[in-house]
Formats: structure tokens, C-alpha cells, sequence
């Protein structure tokens, strides 16, 4: 009797629905696991206290790729997204620095803080633009493999550097630097607004155990760009219902391709007979079978957990021992019976709409990975906060309004280790630093939820709460990632396949990896 | 006979060009702004400038100080690294057996992965985005043999280029006083700590050249052996006022003194900063080149402090840096413009030489930003940093030794050398700022905007603390350029 699945898909989260979807589409028989009871891994919407729906972990949407919103027709399963129309940074004098989408407004606005840098925002942009049209093509292609000699692996690199050539030398060079600058330098070199370098190197630390002034970090600056530049995004968004939506869009789309989903279904190993994946065990023993199985797991718990290291070649258990996840985000949720009042823009308007960012200097940010540096946290941290409620009424009951904070540095190696008091104290901190700037948010909590990387790890198993399956540091990027030579979404255990952010091109609600992880199964199952 | 070549600038570079040109035949006027030679020099010296210049035969001697380098131990004693890496891992032993097992294997890949960059340091860098044939044909010569390392290798090369060094040197070992003096040598004159991508690339660049398992430069009498070497015309202490510039060609050099030097090709030792805004007049500069000269990333983070002694000290080399964290920490006040409290220390003998009788030792301390967060470079402030020094090697330096002391600020090295902001290898040893974005794009290649103007020295590739082949190279091309003209 024929297997009744011919794919099996390990992890309910974006990226592995992604590439459910695709193998369904195709008109394989997928069936994907999810070990909680809700589909979305790190994209889920979940209702903590009544009434209050909260993004809990991931919590905008801009780098999904638009030829999956195209190919899986989201839209049509449900997604809806709402554009983000600012960016407020609150400054300790009393001021403020905002960032619109409206360019006329924006530029009024920066003319403010220096007339040279709103001259300069424009041509920034642009190159910017240039740079994420320049990556773009890279982050749909599994990366060639440079020391093979494969046919495929030599053409693969002689593409690429023909698409490099093809460049032209002023953006080949731009590029050049944005991939191995640090964000600080980067801005340093078009801007001298302090707030505006700031909240724009914020960027670049997102995730990483990285501080602005630290090279590598220019690099995920870009990924705001990617996002701003798709037809269908105009900007960073919010999806309606909260980042859940992404995940139940892709798995309606993926079921109305005739895949299976079950939930509550952990995995404990995959099945290996003869060298060869033929399926998985669950938690409670049952076996399920298919030719083919696709961990969406970051590596880490794809090849030491699911596999184990007896199964595996040397190079690729010291290679996986090497990756880095250092998880250092960490997430704060509230729900408030009224919206903040920010000293700096008082009273309700457009600019609770869009994101605020706690983010004054480059200095403030340094000192704030000073401290995750030593194994603190940070005493004073960075903040990116939206108030999902403000944009989607549905989130919270009528006048009342649900906050989403995400807050770094909270190292996952603490010195002294996390403890419910340590997590409670990081809660502390994370609101007493956004009460100097909005006075009224201490008594207007009703309830509030702290994650901590050990949390992530713990809730969605992502190992050391590494919001990225594992740094995106330029060591582990592209054929690097998440080791080379297993970078093509293949394993050396045959009929076994990596389909998560720990892969190529990686993390942040993209779904590149899962599409890519699709692609190339369907190409190997011809 | 050909027109007159004036090679601006002192330093290894400038020197080697001079004289490399000089042998080629071409009549060669070197202005030194210097007043001396030093007599000793760090920095990988290319074979081939050896070679070429007779510098053997001149008396070229480069130190090999055994060991290399001493360590203090917490407990007070001292861990000595040796030129035989058998006997280093034996005196690693007590400090950490699985760091000495490793030892053996972690010299000799990074004397691979350094014999990689000693290829690529021995020609221009590679222009990718070129159309022209030849250069086409370089850098394929170039990709075939990084390939030919075979895959373990490739791979291993090509992750250690953007790493930092505390991440390469916690994959290796566990003892933090040798990470901490191994990653002393990734961060030297950077303005980083270990914990910043790219300082991996840093650690192997110094690495290029020396004897497997000796992590910092060697130094040699190479400048004052060519300021011996006769063949060129050199002119020391002159101030230079400006590069005159005709119709887009340099013409010559006018001196402070008023004095005009005549020349059809002018090849410049100092920094880009220095040479094109300072000397070229800005008229025949693109707006954009000056941006990016401007851009160009040089942050002043070593202070010097020399010494005399009446009496040898007990060490050849001394570095005073025990952890990643403590550099990581001496980082932090430098990004801060603050004066490192607890500072990166090398200390270096230096033997008494011919006439003069004294004992030395010269202390690179880092971190003394060039910019500082209050106040300025004065002299109190620089008796208070000789004053750190001496208290940080009191323990292997007797203080009733020391006859005087003295104290080179980055602020000095500015004035002094036209280091911009104080820093000695001009722009920056970092990713963007290497190779064929060395020191930008436009000026990797040695030649300028300006037509006969070409560039050399730290600033150019493969510069910063190499000694020598940026000012080969630079005369290559100069040649080369000749040759095609005629």
C-alpha cells in the first residue's frame, strides 16, 4: 500500500506551511505537524486575557515575499494588511523626531532637526531602493555551493557573478558595504541627526547580538527597505487580526491544496532506516511515514534533536556546534485600559498608529548592548513598540488597547540565569524606561505578559530564542547557512530536507526559506 | 633620460617605491617630511622587495624574539609562547590541556588561511567589476586557486573573513588569558573590540608572513637599511605646500620653502586625506571623491609610551591583555572617547644599538582615542597615561630602572606624522575597507583623478601594517603606466 502522505512537514510555522503549501500545490500529498495547539510558530495571534488579542511573538508584517502573497493568493485566504504610517522616536528633551510616509510631511519634519539630512533622506532612499532591488533575486535563489564542482554549483557561481557585474560598480560597492559596515558607520556617512541615525541603525540590530557601531550590522537595515519597496506593501504593515493571520492564510491556502494539518502533534525524532528519512516519530510513539520529511526546526534541533548526531557526519555536528543562535529579544506584552499619552505628542492621533521607537541616540543603543555584552540586561533597552489596537479595533475592547513591545538587549545567557524574579525585574525595566515618556502607562496596565529568549525557546522551541533560527551574522549567511555545503536545503540523510529561517535567506516573516525548501524538493521529486 | 619622479612622504612605503623605481632606472626625488629614519620597523616585508632590492645584502635583519611573546599569569607567574609551537603547547598545559591539544592544529590553519591573504597581498587587489581582459584573467587565477584549497579549507577561509575574533577563538579554546593576548592582535589599531565582525580578518592579516604560531608583526631595520641604499635623491624635513596640477596632470611639488620640485609623475606615501584634500587643490576634485576621501574610516586608538632604561627588562614582548572581556571593556571607553582605565599593553624590548647605550621599551597602548569626550591631548593628561603604563608593567619592570619617559598621543602622531586623526595605518583594516574598496574604489587601483598622481602606503592596499608592498605595487604600476605610454 502507498504511503498516504508522500511529504511530511515538521513545524507549523510560517515557513513550513509556506512550503507545504507550494508541495500541495504541486499535487503532493503533504501532511504538516505542529507540535502546540495552534498553528503559526512565531507568528500567531493569541487572545491572553479576554477580550485583549495580542501578536504575542512576531508582530509586523513587510518582508513576506510577494510572490507568495501571488502564488498562494493570501489575500484570498484572508490576509489583510494595514499599512504602519509613521515612526515615532520620543526624545529625553521633550522632543521628537518623526519619520512619515507622507514625504512631503516626513521632510517637513527632518527639515526641522537639519535641512542637510532632509536633503540627504531622499538620495538615501533611493540607493536603498537600489540596493533592496540588488538582494532581492539573491533571497529566491538556494544559494550555489562554492567549492563543488557540480555543473550546477559552477554555473550557479557564474551567475552570480555575472548579476553582480551586471550591477554596475557604484552599486556593486554600495552593496559591498552595506553587507559588511556597521549601521552606525553606514548612517554616519549620509546623516548627523542623532535620533534619526539611531532609529534607523535600530534596525540593524534587530535579533542579533549586535550593537550598532558593530560591523555586520548594515546588513539588516536593508530588510526595512525590501519591505518598503514590494507593490503590495507600501510599508511595514500590520496584519489585521494580528500576525496570526499570516499563518492561518498560508495553512487555508495550503489546505485548499489538499494538505493535511494537525496540531498538538510534537515530533520526537525522525525515522531514519538505512541512512534514509522515512518518516517521523511522534512524542506519544505513533509513526507516521513519507519518502519525504521537511524540518521547519532550526538546525540545531533538526540535526541534534530529530536526528542525532550518530546519524551525521562529523563536519556537519561540529558545523551545527558552531552556529550561533544567542537569542537576545525579547517581548512585552500589554493590555491598557486607555492609549499612552506621550509627553512629546500628546493626546490620540496618527502617530499611536504607526511604530514608536525608543531608540534617542546611537550611544543609547551602544550602552544598551554594553550591557547584554556582560550578561545583563539591558538597563536602559531599545524598544520598538505598535499598539496593534490603535490600527485593528478588533484587538481590545472598545477605548481600551493592547501593546506590543519588543525590547532588546535581554541576553539568553544571563549571568546567573533567568529566573521568574530576573524576568519580572526585565518587565520592570522595560516599562519604567517607556513611563519617562509616557507618563500614564504605569497605571493604565491591566495585565502584561514578559517573554525572555529562555520563554521563546521554551513556548515555540526555538533554540536559545533566537527570533532568526540562528544569527544573521554574515558567517552564517547565504552558502554559510546554516552550514556550508548543507546549504541548499538538502541533508546528508537522504529524503530529509531543512525548510526554516535557519536557512537561506532566513529569518523575519519572509517564507523565502520554505518556498526555496518547495522548489527544490519539487525539482529533485521530477 | 625620462622626467623626474618625486615619491612624497616617509615610511616603509615610500622608501621601497623610491628605491624600487630607482632600480628600474627612472630618476627618483623622495621628500621625507621626517627628520629621522627609525630604526625599527613591523610589518610583513613581501619576498619579493627583498629580493629585488638586495636587501639581504644590505643588511636587512628581522627580529625573531623567542618567545614571541610573555603573558602574566593571574597567580603571578608568566606564560610564555615560543617560536615551536610544540614547546608553546607545553607551556599552555598548565593553563588549559585541551587548549594545548588544539594548539598544534590552530597554528596550522591559520598559517593556511594566512597564506591565502599572502597571495592576494602580493599583487593589486583584484578589480571584479573590471571589463579588461588581463585583469579578467587575474581574477579568475585568483578564484581557481582559492578553490584549489579544497572544500574544508574554502569553507573555513571564507567563514573566518567576517567573523570576530573572540567568536573564531572561542570555537578553538577555553583559557581566557590566551584568547585575551590571541585577540589582542585582532583589534590592534582598530577601533573595535573583539566582540566586531571582521577583527578575524584583522587577527590573519597581521599573521601574514610570520612563522606558524607567531600571532604579532615582526620588526625589522628595513627603513633605516634603504635610507642607506643610495640611488635616489632624498630630501628629509621639508614641509610640502601643495601638488601642482596642470590641465589634470601633476607638474610637481612646491615646498613650504617656496621651492618648486618639477615632475611629470608624483607617487605619494601619505595618507589619501593628506595628499588630495590637503595638497591637490579641490578644484580637480569630483564632489563625490571628496565625499567618499572623506568617508574614508581612520579613528587614532594607540598611544605610544618609550621607556629608557638602565638595564635590559625581563621580557622580549609583554602584552597585558588578560580576556576577551577586558578588551572588550578597554573598547567601551574608547567608544565613548574615553581613555581605556584598564588598557590593552604591549610592551617591546628594544636592545641598546650602536651609539646609543640605553635600553628601551616602547608600550602600544590601546585604547587612547584621538577624539576625546572632554578635554584634549595636553600634557597632564599624557603624564597620566604614562603614569597607567608604568603601574600596569610594574610587576615585570622595576620602576627605579626607568630613566625618562615619553609620550606619543595619537594627537602627536597627527601633527607629527599626518596620521589622519592619529591613526597609523591611515584608513581602517576592516571589510569594507579592504581590497578592491581599499582605501575607496576609485583610488584601490594606486592611481588618482589626477593624471601622474598615484597613491602608496598604509592607506592602499594590502597597507596597514604590512612594510613594503603597497609601495611595490604602487611602483608597478607606475612602470607599468610608463611602459605604455612609450
Amino acid at each position: 500500500m502507498a504511503a498516504p502522505y508522500e511529504a511530511i512537514v515538521i513545524g507549523g510555522g510560517h515557513n513550513g506551511l509556506v512550503c507545504a503549501a507550494y508541495l500541495a500545490r504541486a499535487g503532493k500529498r503533504v501532511l504538516v505537524l505542529e507540535q502546540r495547539d495552534r498553528i503559526g510558530g512565531a507568528a500567531v495571534s493569541e487572545q491572553l486575557f479576554p477580550g485583549f488579542t495580542f501578536s504575542v511573538f512576531s508582530y509586523v508584517v513587510s518582508l513576506l515575499r510577494p510572490e507568495i502573497i501571488r502564488d498562494l493568493e493570501l489575500p484570498r485566504h484572508g490576509l489583510h494588511v494595514l499599512p504602519l504610517e509613521s515612526t515615532l522616536t520620543p526624545l529625553p528633551n521633550g522632543d521628537y523626531l518623526a519619520q512619515w510616509n507622507d514625504h512631503d510631511q516626513n521632510r517637513r519634519e527632518l527639515a526641522r532637526h537639519s535641512l542637510r539630512d532632509a536633503e540627504a533622506y531622499d538620495e538615501f532612499g533611493r540607493l536603498m531602493h537600489l540596493m533592496s532591488r540588488a538582494i532581492k533575486p539573491i533571497l529566491g535563489m538556494p544559494p550555489p555551493d562554492p567549492a563543488s564542482l557540480l555543473p550546477r554549483d559552477l554555473m550557479g557561481m557564474g551567475r552570480l557573478g555575472k548579476y553582480f557585474r551586471d550591477l554596475g560598480a557604484e552599486r556593486f560597492h554600495a552593496l559591498h558595504k552595506l553587507l559588511t559596515m556597521s549601521s552606525a558607520d553606514y548612517l554616519d556617512e549620509w546623516f548627523e541627526t542623532e535620533a534619526l541615525k539611531a532609529t534607523k541603525s535600530a534596525s540593524g540590530i534587530i535579533g542579533a547580538l549586535l550593537g550598532p557601531r558593530s560591523p555586520g550590522s548594515a546588513y539588516v537595515l536593508l530588510h526595512h527597505y525590501m519591505g518598503e519597496l514590494d507593490g503590495v506593501f507600501r510599508a511595514w504593515g500590520f496584519a489585521k487580526g494580528g500576525n496570526g493571520s499570516v499563518s492561518t492564510a498560508i495553512a487555508a491556502a495550503a489546505m485548499s491544496f489538499g494538505a493535511t494539518i494537525r496540531t498538538n502533534a510534537p515530533v520526537s525524532q525522525v525515522l531514519i532506516k538505512n541512512g534514509r528519512a522515512v518518516g517521523v516519530v511522534l512524542n506519544d510513539g505513533e509513526e507516521l511515514r513519507a519518502p519525504i520529511t521537511i524540518s521547519g526546526a532550526d538546525p540545531r534541533r533538526t540535526f541534534m534533536q530529530f536526528v542525532g548526531a550518530q546519524h551525521l557526519p562529523n563536519e556537519l555536528v561540529d558545523g551545527i556546534r558552531r552556529f550561533r543562535f544567542r537569542g537576545t529579544s525579547a517581548k512585552v506584552n500589554l493590555a491598557l485600559s486607555e492609549a499612552p499619552n506621550f509627553t512629546c505628542m500628546p493626546g490620540v492621533g496618527a502617530h499611536l498608529r504607526g511604530a514608536i521607537s525608543i531608540s534617542p541616540s546611537v550611544d543609547y543603543l551602544e550602552r544598551a548592548y554594553d550591557d547584554a555584552k556582560y550578561g545583563e540586561f539591558s538597563r536602559r533597552p531599545y524598544m520598538d513598540i505598535i499598539l496593534p489596537s490603535m490600527i485593528d479595533p478588533g484587538m481590545a475592547p472598545p477605548g481600551q488597547h493592547v501593546m506590543s513591545i519588543f525590547a532588546q538587549y535581554a541576553p539568553y545567557d544571563l549571568k546567573g540565569g533567568w529566573t521568574d524574579a530576573k524576568r519580572a525585574a526585565f518587565g520592570d525595566t522595560v516599562i519604567d524606561t517607556l513611563s519617562e515618556y509616557a507618563p500614564n502607562l504605569k497605571t493604565s496596565i491591566l495585565h502584561r505578559q514578559v517573554i525572555t529568549p529562555p520563554d521563546i525557546e521554551r513556548m515555540i522551541g526555538l533554540t536559545e530564542g533566537n527570533i532568526f533560527q540562528g544569527e544573521l551574522s554574515l558567517q552564517q549567511m547565504f552558502f554559510l547557512r546554516p552550514i556550508p555545503a548543507w546549504a541548499r536545503y538538502a541533508t546528508p540523510i537522504e529524503g530529509l530536507y531543512q525548510c526554516g529561517a535557519g536557512t537561506h535567506p532566513g529569518g523575519g516573516v519572509m517564507g523565502a526559506s520554505g518556498r526555496n525548501a518547495a522548489l527544490t524538493i519539487l525539482g529533485k521529486m521530477k | 633620460m625620462s622626467a623626474p619622479i618625486v615619491v612624497i612622504g616617509g615610511g616603509v612605503d615610500a622608501l621601497v617605491a623610491a628605491h624600487w623605481l630607482a632600480r628600474a632606472g627612472e630618476s627618483v626625488t623622495m621628500i621625507d617630511e621626517r627628520g629621522q629614519v627609525p630604526s625599527s620597523t613591523s610589518g610583513w616585508i613581501p619576498p619579493e622587495v627583498i629580493r629585488r632590492l638586495d636587501l639581504a645584502a644590505h643588511g636587512l635583519v628581522i627580529g625573531a624574539p623567542d618567545p614571541w611573546l610573555s603573558a602574566p599569569l593571574p597567580n603571578g607567574g608568566r606564560l610564555d609562547l615560543w617560536r615551536d609551537s610544540a614547546r608553546t603547547a607545553n607551556a599552555m598545559r598548565a593553563l588549559s590541556a585541551p587548549d594545548a591539544d588544539r594548539w598544534p592544529a590552530f597554528c596550522e590553519q591559520m598559517r593556511e588561511h594566512a597564506a591565502v591573504l599572502a597571495a592576494l597581498y602580493s599583487a593589486p587587489a583584484p578589480d571584479v567589476m573590471t571589463r579588461d581582459w588581463r585583469e579578467l584573467l587575474h581574477v579568475a587565477k585568483i578564484a581557481l586557486r582559492t578553490r584549489r584549497l579544497g572544500r574544508a579549507r574554502l569553507e573555513s577561509f571564507l567563514r573566518l573573513v567576517p567573523m570576530s575574533i573572540a567568536d573564531l577563538l572561542d570555537d578553538w579554546f577555553e583559557s581566557d588569558l590566551l584568547k585575551g593576548v590571541l585577540g589582542a592582535a585582532g583589534v590592534m589599531h582598530l577601533h573595535q573590540g573583539p566582540r566586531s565582525g571582521g577583527t578575524a580578518l584583522a587577527f590573519l592579516h597581521h599573521h601574514v608572513g610570520n612563522a606558524p604560531g607567531v600571532f604579532r608583526p615582526s620588526h625589522s631595520n628595513i627603513e633605516a637599511v634603504l635610507a642607506r641604499c643610495s640611488g635616489v635623491d632624498r630630501r628629509a624635513n621639508v614641509r610640502i605646500q601643495q601638488i601642482d596640477v596642470q590641465a589634470g596632470r601633476v607638474t610637481g611639488v612646491t615646498l613650504v620653502d617656496g621651492t618648486h620640485i618639477a615632475a611629470t609623475l608624483v607617487v605619494s606615501a601619505a595618507s589619501p586625506w593628506q595628499t588630495l584634500l590637503d595638497w591637490v587643490d579641490a578644484a580637480w576634485l569630483e564632489p563625490d571623491a571628496i565625499r567618499a576621501i572623506r568617508n574614508i574610516r581612520a579613528r587614532g586608538v594607540v598611544a605610544h609610551v618609550v621607556l629608557t632604561l638602565d638595564r635590559a627588562p625581563g621580557f622580549a614582548a609583554l602584552a597585558i591583555a588578560p580576556s576577551l572581556d577586558y578588551l572588550e571593556r578597554a573598547y567601551d571607553d574608547a567608544k565613548y572617547r574615553r581613555i581605556s582605565h584598564a588598557p590593552l599593553i604591549e610592551a617591546r624590548y628594544v636592545a641598546p644599538s650602536g651609539a646609543d647605550a640605553t635600553h628601551a621599551v616602547i608600550v602600544q597602548m590601546q585604547f587612547a582615542p584621538y577624539l576625546l569626550a572632554e578635554g584634549s591631548w595636553d600634557a597632564s593628561r599624557k603624564q597620566a597615561l604614562v603614569d597607567t603604563v608604568i603601574a600596569a608593567v610594574a610587576n615585570h619592570l622595576p620602576r627605579d630602572a626607568i630613566l625618562s619617559t615619553q609620550c606619543v598621543s595619537p594627537a602627536d602622531a597627527a601633527t607629527d606624522d599626518g596620521f589622519p586623526a592619529g591613526q597609523a595605518h591611515h584608513a581602517e583594516l576592516a571589510l569594507d575597507q579592504f581590497l578592491w574598496m581599499r582605501p575607496t574604489p576609485s583610488l584601490a587601483r594606486y592611481r588618482t583623478m589626477i593624471g601622474g598622481l598615484y597613491l602608496c602606503g598604509p592607506a592602499m592596499h594590502p597597507g596597514a601594517g604590512t612594510a613594503g608592498a603597497s609601495g611595490m605595487l604602487a611602483a608597478q604600476t607606475v612602470l607599468g603606466d610608463r611602459g605604455q605610454q612609450r
